[in-house]
């Protein structure tokens, strides 16, 4: 899974979102290494709604414009357990490593 | 014109890069979150977001609609892809081995060299206009188009009625690194008709072209 990608399901794990937040949740999610493009956003939402992995949870209109807020899936969240225990355990391990080199504070 | 209204204008025109049926579900949505993001006072998009927008709308224009689960169609899609590939590797080891394919039935068949000028010649135009027809035919499959589907086993069809004339006319002996290459491509599309016409595929081909239902609140 890209990063990015992880980054969006994470940040419509705890609650829905609409666009604008998931973009400033995911440069927070990430200390500001991430800052997602609009255009590479919606590509990515669109591709994890054809894959059934997030969904429209509702609409509102705000300021005369649309707000679309997403959700995950159970698919979706699944998913995203499945692959933060993939990152866990090979940090864990990295960790595990790393420690006695007294690389790891 | 205020700066906002040209801005909106601006973004406008980028987001024509997307497919249409995408626009008309997004766009008000994406230009409210572009719109959101940009900084005050601003006239016109920036590099990169016109960059991204751009590069996402032909992401969007070229990519399979089917999801990942499809996995019969996108392998086969992707077989077409290279079935692509290699008839570009046919035409190049054609042009490569003319020469030496020519020297060849002028010393075996003397009388049949003006004949494989002309099936060289024939070769070297349709190649590309194989490659040309297989990467829309794999655009196409991709995008749920049931035609697609069936003008390419014709297409198919057309390759083996080609390599059984090639054989018939000794290509394999006086060309067979040419006729590898068409044996190769005819392999691949027969591996890619197998999976676009399997079980699995037909859900995605039922409702003709429309894109995959989803789900909204």
């Amino acid at each position: 899974m890209q990063e990015a990608t992880f980054l969006i399901l994470t940040s419509l794990a705890e609650s829905s979102q609409h666009g604008y937040g998931i973009i400033n949740d995911v440069a927070d999610i990430s200390g500001g290494r991430v800052r997602l493009r609009a255009g590479t956003l919606y590509t990515a939402l669109d591709r994890l709604r054809m894959d059934g992995l997030v969904e429209v949870d509702r609409e509102e209109v705000v300021e005369g414009r649309l707000r679309r807020y997403y959700q995950l899936t159970p698919s979706g969240t699944k998913l995203l357990a499945a692959e933060a225990a993939r990152l866990h355990a090979n940090a864990t391990a990295a960790m595990r490593r790393l420690n006695p080199l007294g690389v790891v504070t | 014109m205020n700066s906002s209204a040209s801005l909106e204008r601006g973004y406008r025109r980028l987001l024509a890069c997307y497919p249409r049926a995408f626009r008309r579900e997004n766009e008000e949505e994406i230009l409210a979150v572009l719109l959101a993001t940009a900084d005050q006072d601003q006239r016109r998009p920036g590099l990169a977001i016109s960059a991204d927008l751009i590069r996402s709308g032909l992401v969007m224009r070229l990519r399979p609609t089917v999801p990942h689960s499809a996995r019969t169609v996108r392998a086969g899609v992707t077989l077409i892809c290279l079935a692509a590939l290699a008839e570009l590797a046919a035409v190049i080891t054609i042009v490569a081995t003319s020469s030496a394919v020519l020297a060849y039935v002028h010393r075996a068949a003397p009388a049949d060299s003006h004949l494989a000028v002309l099936s060289l010649t024939k070769d070297e135009i349709a190649g590309p206009i194989a490659i040309v027809l297989m990467l829309w035919l794999a655009w196409a499959v991709g995008r749920r188009h049931h035609w697609a589907r069936v003008v390419f086993i014709i297409f198919w069809g057309v390759t083996t009625l080609s390599i059984l004339a090639a054989l018939s006319e000794g290509a394999a002996v006086a060309a067979p690194a040419d006729f590898a290459c068409g044996v190769l491509v005819w392999l691949l599309q027969l591996s890619a008709v197998v999976l676009i016409f399997a079980k699995q595929s037909a859900p995605y081909y039922r409702h003709g072209s429309e894109p995959v239902k989803r789900l909204t609140a």
